[in-house]
């Protein structure tokens, strides 16, 4: 029933606005100025004649063949000694590990000649593995980390504050200095603070001991007096805090963890505000777990409810989302337990809110008893216990949350952080030792800690870059980027991981452990250190006579990235929480007023330490498809009320308020964001990065026409509040005032994507679906009337119709049987929307980064994007059975809801065998592959767009400047000397005035045939991977041959759920998409709202 | 080794010929070949394909030189038996037969199935032998062995160009004269003195149909010169430009080190060095630590003047101060010889590896003929795809390629159709499976 759904990309065109879908039909808006050129009277009075110019080309061209005569003098510098594993032309792979506070991953990094060009999950080993489909799930900030390693704003060598600011120094210098200013600090008994994000590294752990054991006080022992010395302490702070979480764990269990979950084991799964596929928890992990339950083929498909107040990409994933005011949540949580709780016949606590949907999911999750979770994003400790005894009276603790193995990530303690801060303003801290965090930046009492800071003795800061921190720290002791260092892991209880470097360090830089040990005066380097943590590790167990040799297992892990050592059997421990204690703290923490204000991660920057990333910037919000910026999230209905532009493009610049809150303000500009919550609105954390000149890296700014560059986006950090203890995302007594300004957004939302068009998304019930009747129902398929009796009913009518696939205007190609057929299977129901596959892309294809003035004038670059498609409520259906004229009917469908469902569409070059760009080029430039590739030979195009202009996907793109010279090295990464060392040496880099597109990664495919014909075998299943499907650790997007009738690709296009966009115009793509299931009612839907 | 056949627009040595031919309506002068000159070459071309590796026309080798071989065995016996099959003719007890064989230390001559007609061929050409010496190459023009030269041909054309200039110069002013004469006979006055300009617009004016025709001549030769030439802009190897040979910082010999060892040579194998050409795009410069494998005892040649001092600068490059490395190596800056664009992928591996190619397809007879290593091949697109449309994909017991003939078998709509259209010439070759299409070389 719900094919016919209505889908609009934006409110323009749901509100038909005229000025703003003015254009919007046009591929290229901007138009040649040729009549202002003719216009131009001093053209008559040019003093370049007719002749002249003909001479100047004559000589021109002479000159140029000319200089083309000259025979090339290129140097090849080989080795002097060739590295065993280096064969130069052919990529060598290392397993690592990415943490980086927030994002965790065991990744491959290609290397290509000794440098770092591609990034990848591990497909074999690690908890982001999805052992289902082989594959290592990753996001768009972990696979974009390989850029950062070139980034020529890192520190290139130690720093030294002195009067005229920072100066440079050496290791040697350094080192002194530090040491013995800790040497006097030891002596003098004043506090030694290392302050990190969370630490899950028990080596780094060790280099900290070892700092201890050099300068701490020792008690006195053996005989001897007792040592004088200082305090050492390790201070863990995580700008996302989960300590509400951690400390919840604590009260209830008595474990200060956060638990690991095992969504794949959960039937029903309902998230109070938790953004778990994004930015809460283990989410490379919770990714593949949640994805692997969404395929109705695959089993029992879950069913999953989202309490929240801003659409984040889990909401748009869930199955049932209400859209609630964070000072709800509390209340919202207690009703859940409420629920569960007398089903349970335990006591409840009172006091929570009553909504049919809580009530709802909370039937669903008392069927599903043992098999369902509950999951809360909220960093209020009460609640979090709330939550936990709902879990533990769903009986989640054993099968869906696992304590026994639970993980080592956001260990970090708001309250001991707040408490540095205040110890710091007293001048109570000798030595601040600051490695992998910006405090200066993400604490929301900056202000604070810097005035602290300078009452602090001796100040270091190992960061990569002379950041907020480390500019006003006296020494700045570079850390090496993570792939130029050793570094290991403990993610899990039993599980461990390595980090080894993949290429020499680019600068002088050292890491921050090795500065440590340097500092502590021991003997050996880290690496040293990692090893003989693990041997003695490995020697301490019960069962260390049955493991193999040390130097074995170190081998092994270093090759698989990982050591698994042990399992616990998950066994549930006791709750022992105080439920009514809970109930009470929760109530009172929730602020409300006019206006409420939560704070959230977007999915390219994170919490800002990704800002001097430019394929994060560039990449466009999974929801507000806005790239380069933060701004206000608020309802379309808030928005009219305070008379502000719903409507944004290139020539409809965003509205700015002003919004302050705890003594904060910012003026930031407001996009529409249909789900939200009515009365609140949602900033992005991360932004504003380097606002009083920091180099924090060129893309983190934005470069002026004078010159000079303002931060990309505005700081938010300074909202977050400190509740009961903890960081606090949500803001209450938020006051929003319009200034009358306005600000220009670079937003890829309202181009380049499809017509409103129903074969566009094809979506369905899970009930409906469970029919298997999919041509009947929700899969139709499109027909033509033919002029002939099909249907031999002896008269030629209306009747006589056959499927679009019977047509051909042309002769086919001769694909289909022959050879191979490469294709593409994308599951819009496995899509989370997150992005990794849109930078995989950027990273293997060497696709430009073009700036935020040029993404606003529909001219991004990317080869893949993933379209996002809102609906609304209203259908044909919907309106006969309430009787509604076809007026009226119009009019509700441009009413948003609260509630709006979401479509996530990965959206790249369809290889159309009738491929109607190849028909109009008229230089021959794409042309047909006898594998089904819609192939684009670069030199040949001449820029005629035409393929552009006759491509229904419009995925091509135009490369309208050569983006390589100066005008774009302040965000394209291959402008520079350094950045261009990330480019794969396979893709050409394409110069200004050709089109390109998504080429189905043809470099790879080349490859993986050319290993199959060495060996001599048929090119095995799954051997080749293009750069989106490998990155794609849910398994959406699967890449395979369709002349292979025995390959994944082959059957899920076979599948009930198969469709091709646009199948009705003909063009018979390579790529098919598999309809969109949702796991509601029938009437669920249709009255949902 | 048999050259590759080259793509090409034309043929300019031709077209020149043809057009001073046109112009100067003379006969083409004679070259100083043997008398029937089609039998001279394919003698040499079966005595190449089959005889050269022991025998050479004019010197005595693993076997007797040829010359002369017919004269010695006139009387003696069947020289097309003997040639054919050598063991039975000595069997058969003709005494020149064992003779032979006793003085060439008893080694048989491998039995070769060819006609009468090629045995005549092979020694006319070997009596008629004319070494290669003789066509040494015009100073800076390096041209390929084996091309045929046209040195001869040019100083001919001048000289009788020059003499008919001369004849018709003079015959014009006998003309002249002559009409003067007639004209003063008749009363008329001499013709108005004209410049040779004025002379040759009226003489144009009266053979209108003989200018126009030589004057489109003129022009399609001067169009078809410039296109020629445009055509080896960025062009460094090939039959119709010098190849490009840069000048090295080490004089590296590759006949010495490849060329074959039955002439001194050390014959080793071009993947010894080019290790990457199997499993990899760039068959690779060798690092040094390679050539150290040898040159760590080889420290001295007699092989040329200055292969000591070459030698010498390996040791520099490596850091070898003759008993031990002393961490200090300077890396050698080879100048890179092909230089294929950008744009263009190219996989050395793709054709060794699979495509089994001998590496001299390509890069010539460089363990052979060079002594410093020059681009041999044009390297342009079309002598690519030439190469795509004629070698027949080395199938044979490769899997993958089972695997693709399988599919085409079993599709009856396409895989049949474009199979037989595979197979009109008997072979499949790399255009058919997807050789000629854009992105298997471009992405």
């Amino acid at each position: 029933m719900s094919s016919t759904k209505r889908y609009w990309q934006d409110l323009a065109q749901l509100d038909q606005v005229a000025e703003a879908t003015k254009g919007r039909d046009d591929e290229f808006r901007a138009p040649m100025p040729i009549d202002e050129m003719l216009a131009d009277k001093g053209l008559t009075g040019a003093t370049t004649g007719r002749r002249d110019f003909l001479k100047f080309l004559g000589f021109g061209l002479g000159a140029a063949s000319l200089a083309a005569c000259e025979t090339p003098v290129i140097k090849s510098i080989p080795y002097v000694n060739k590295p065993e594993e280096i064969v130069p032309g052919v990529p060598t792979w290392y397993a690592s590990t990415y943490y980086d506070g927030q994002d965790y991953a065991s990744i491959l990094v290609k290397t290509r000649e000794g440098r770092p060009i591609h990034i990848m999950g591990n497909p074999r080993h690690g908890i982001n593995r999805n052992p289902r489909l082989d594959k290592g799930t990753i996001n768009a900030r972990i696979n974009s980390s390989v850029l950062s390693l070139y980034d020529g704003e890192r520190l290139q060598g130690p720093m030294m504050k002195g009067a005229e600011g920072m100066t440079a120094s050496t290791w040697a210098e350094a080192d002194k200095v530090i040491a013995g200013k800790l040497a006097e600090l030891s002596t003098a008994g004043k506090r030694i603070v290392v302050l990190t994000p969370t630490l899950i590294s028990p080596s780094a752990k060790a280099a900290i001991g070892q700092l201890r054991n050099r300068f701490g006080a020792k008690p006195a022992a053996e005989g001897q007096p007792a040592a004088s010395g200082a305090p050492v302490d390790h201070v863990q702070f995580d700008s996302i805090s989960h300590a509400g979480v951690t400390k919840a764990n604590e009260k209830s269990f008595g474990l200060r963890v956060m638990p690991s979950y095992d969504l794949t084991k959960a039937d029903v799964l309902v998230s109070m505000d938790c953004d778990f596929l994004s930015s809460w928890g283990s989410t490379t992990e919770h990714a593949w777990q949640y994805a692997s339950r969404r395929r109705p083929e695959d089993g029992a498909m879950s069913k999953h409810w989202q309490f929240e107040t801003r659409m984040s990409i889990t909401g748009a994933n869930a199955d049932e989302r209400v859209a609630i005011k964070p000072s709800e949540l509390a209340r919202s949580v207690i009703g859940l337990h409420d629920a569960v709780a007398r089903k349970a016949g335990a006591g409840t606590a009172g006091g929570g809110l009553d909504h049919p949907q809580l009530a709802a999911a909370a039937d669903a999750l008392w069927a599903a008893k043992g098999k369902a979770l509950v999951l809360c994003g909220s960093n209020d400790e009460a609640v979090q216990v709330l939550v936990n005894r709902t879990n533990d009276l769903l009986g989640a603790y054993g099968s869906t949350i696992d304590l026994a193995n639970h993980s080592w990530f956001f260990q970090g303690d708001d309250a001991a952080m707040a408490q540095l801060v205040k110890d710091m303003n007293a001048g109570q801290v000798g030595a601040l030792l600051i490695a992998g965090t910006n405090p200066a930046y993400c604490l929301p009492n900056a202000a604070d800690f810097k005035a602290g800071l300078a009452k602090v003795d001796l100040t270091v800061c190992m960061s990569t870059h002379a950041d907020e921190t480390a500019s006003l720290c006296q020494w700045a002791c570079p850390d090496h980027h993570y792939l130029e260092a050793w570094d290991d892991h403990m993610p899990k209880v039993g599980r461990y991981a390595l980090s080894q470097p993949v290429i020499r360090p680019l600068f002088d830089t050292r890491q921050w452990q090795e500065s440590l040990l340097r500092w502590s005066g021991a003997t050996g380097s880290y690496h040293d250190l990692i090893k003989s943590t693990w041997e003695a590790a490995l020697a301490a167990r019960a069962d260390a006579a049955t493991l193999p040799p040390f130097n074995s297992v170190w081998q092994n892990s270093l090759h698989d990235g990982v050591y698994e050592a042990y399992t616990n059997a998950n066994t549930p421990v006791p709750f022992a929480g105080d439920v009514a204690a809970a109930a009470a703290a929760a109530g009172k923490n929730a602020a409300g007023g006019e206006w409420e204000l939560v704070l959230y991660t977007k999915e390219g920057i994170g919490d800002g330490r990704h800002a001097n990333n430019p394929w994060l910037q560039e990449l466009p919000d999974p929801l507000t498809k806005v790239t380069w910026d933060n701004y206000v999230l608020m309802a379309p209905s808030d928005m009219k009320r305070l008379g502000l532009q719903t409507y944004l493009g290139q020539e409809s610049p965003a509205s700015v308020v002003t919004v302050s809150a705890n003594g904060a303000e910012l003026q930031l500009p407001v996009v529409p964001a249909p789900g939200q919550k009515a009365g609140t609105i949602a900033i992005a954390v991360g932004y504003g990065r380097g606002a009083n000149g920091e180099k924090v890296g060129k893309a983190a700014c934005l470069p002026n026409a004078d010159g000079t560059a303002t931060p990309v986006g505005r700081n938010a950090w300074p909202f977050v509040t400190l509740v009961n203890g903890t960081a606090s995302m949500a803001v209450g007594n938020v006051a929003v005032t319009p200034t009358g300004t306005t600000y220009p957004i670079a937003i890829t939302q309202t181009h380049l994507t499809h017509m409103d068009r129903h074969s566009v998304v094809k979506e369905t019930t899970l009930s409906t679906w469970a029919k298997h009747d999919p041509k009947g129902t929700y899969n139709h398929q499109h027909e033509l009337a033919v002029h002939e009796d099909v249907n031999k009913d002896g008269a030629i009518d209306a009747r006589d119709r056959l499927p679009v696939k019977e047509f051909d205007l042309w002769e086919e190609h001769a694909v289909e049987g022959v050879g191979h057929r490469w294709g593409l299977s994308i599951d819009l129901n496995t899509c989370t929307g997150c992005g990794a596959c849109v930078t995989a892309c950027t990273s293997e294809n060497n696709v430009p980064v073009v700036g935020k003035d040029e993404v606003r004038r529909s001219r991004e670059m990317h080869w893949l994007r993933i379209d996002r498609y809102f609906s609304s409520d209203m259908t044909k259906e919907r309106a006969k059975e309430e009787g509604l004229g076809k007026i009226e009917m119009y009019l509700d469908m441009e009413v948003p809801s609260e509630t709006p469902r979401v479509v996530f569409m990965p959206m790249m070059c369809q290889h159309c065998n009738h491929a109607p760009c190849e028909t109009v080029c008229p230089v021959v430039a794409t042309m047909h592959s006898n594998e089904g590739l819609n192939q684009m030979a670069y030199n040949r195009c001449v820029g005629t767009r035409y393929c552009a202009n006759n491509c229904p996907y419009k995925v091509r793109r135009f490369n309208w400047f050569n983006y390589l010279t100066d005008k774009f090295s302040a965000t394209n990464p291959a402008g520079s000397e350094l950045g261009r060392l990330v480019l794969n040496p396979d893709v050409v880099v394409r110069s200004r005035g050709v089109i390109e597109k998504c080429s189905m990664c043809v470099q790879r495919i080349q490859a993986g045939k050319l290993e199959a014909k060495k060996a001599g075998t048929p090119l095995a299943d799954g051997a080749v991977q293009t750069a989106c499907s490998a990155a794609c650790g849910t398994g959406a997007i699967v890449f395979g041959d369709l002349n292979d009738t025995a390959s994944r690709v082959t059957k899920l296009h076979g599948e009930e759920r198969a469709y091709m966009a646009l199948e009705e115009i003909g063009v018979k793509p390579n790529v098919s998409y598999l309809a969109k299931v949702r796991n509601i009612e029938e009437t669920a839907q249709a009255h949902h709202a | 080794m048999p050259r590759q056949s080259r793509f090409s627009f034309r043929s300019p040595g031709l077209f020149h010929a043809l057009f001073v031919l046109a112009l100067t309506l003379t006969a083409a002068p004679s070259l100083a070949q043997p008398a029937d000159a089609a039998l001279y070459a394919t003698g040499e071309k079966v005595f190449k394909g089959n005889c050269a590796s022991c025998h050479k026309p004019d010197k005595d080798m693993t076997g007797p030189a040829l010359k002369g071989a017919r004269a010695r065995w006139e009387g003696k016996g069947d020289i097309y038996a003997w040639v054919r099959n050598s063991t039975d003719v000595i069997k058969s007890g003709n005494p020149y037969a064992n003779e032979l064989f006793a003085k060439w230390n008893k080694a048989l001559m491998t039995p070769m199935a060819v006609s009468n007609e090629e045995i005549d061929a092979v020694l006319y050409y070997a009596d008629n032998y004319a070494p290669a010496a003789a066509k040494a190459p015009a100073a800076g023009t390096p041209a390929p062995a084996g091309e045929p030269q046209e040195v001869s041909f040019w100083p001919w054309v001048l000289v009788i160009g020059l003499l008919l200039l001369v004849v018709a110069l003079s015959l014009g002013g006998v003309r002249k004269s002559l009409n003067n004469a007639v004209r003063e006979a008749e009363g008329k006055g001499p013709l108005p003195d004209r410049t040779a300009w004025q002379g040759f617009k009226n003489w144009v004016w009266h053979n209108k149909v003989f200018a126009s025709v030589l004057g489109l001549l003129l022009l399609t030769w001067g169009i078809t010169a410039a296109w020629d030439w445009a055509l080896t802009i960025g062009v460094y190897g090939g039959d119709t430009v010098a190849h490009y040979k840069p000048e090295q910082p080490i004089r590296f010999d590759h006949t010495l080190h490849a060329g074959k060892a039955d002439k001194g040579n050390l014959a080793i194998n071009c993947q010894y060095c080019h290790s990457g050409a199997e499993k990899s795009k760039h068959a690779g410069i060798p690092s040094a630590n390679v050539c150290m494998n040898c040159h760590q005892a080889v420290t001295e040649s007699q092989r040329n003047p200055w292969s000591n001092a070459e030698i010498k600068k390996i040791h520099e490059a490596t850091g070898w101060d003759g008993m031990a490395y002393t961490g200090t190596p300077k890396p050698i800056q080879w100048v890179k010889v092909h230089n294929l664009p950008d744009l263009a992928f190219f996989s050395h591996e793709q054709h060794v590896a699979v495509g089994k190619l001998e590496c001299q397809e390509c890069h010539g007879p460089i363990d052979e003929q060079m002594d410093q290593a020059e681009q041999w091949a044009p390297l342009t697109m079309g002598w690519c795809i030439q190469c795509h449309k004629d070698k027949e994909v080395k199938m044979a017991g490769n899997g993958y390629y089972d695997e693709i003939m399988a599919r085409l078998e079993k599709d009856e709509k396409l895989g049949h159709r474009e199979l037989k259209q595979y197979l009109e010439d008997e072979k499949i070759t790399v255009k058919e499976l997807g050789g000629w299409e854009c992105a298997k070389c471009h992405y």
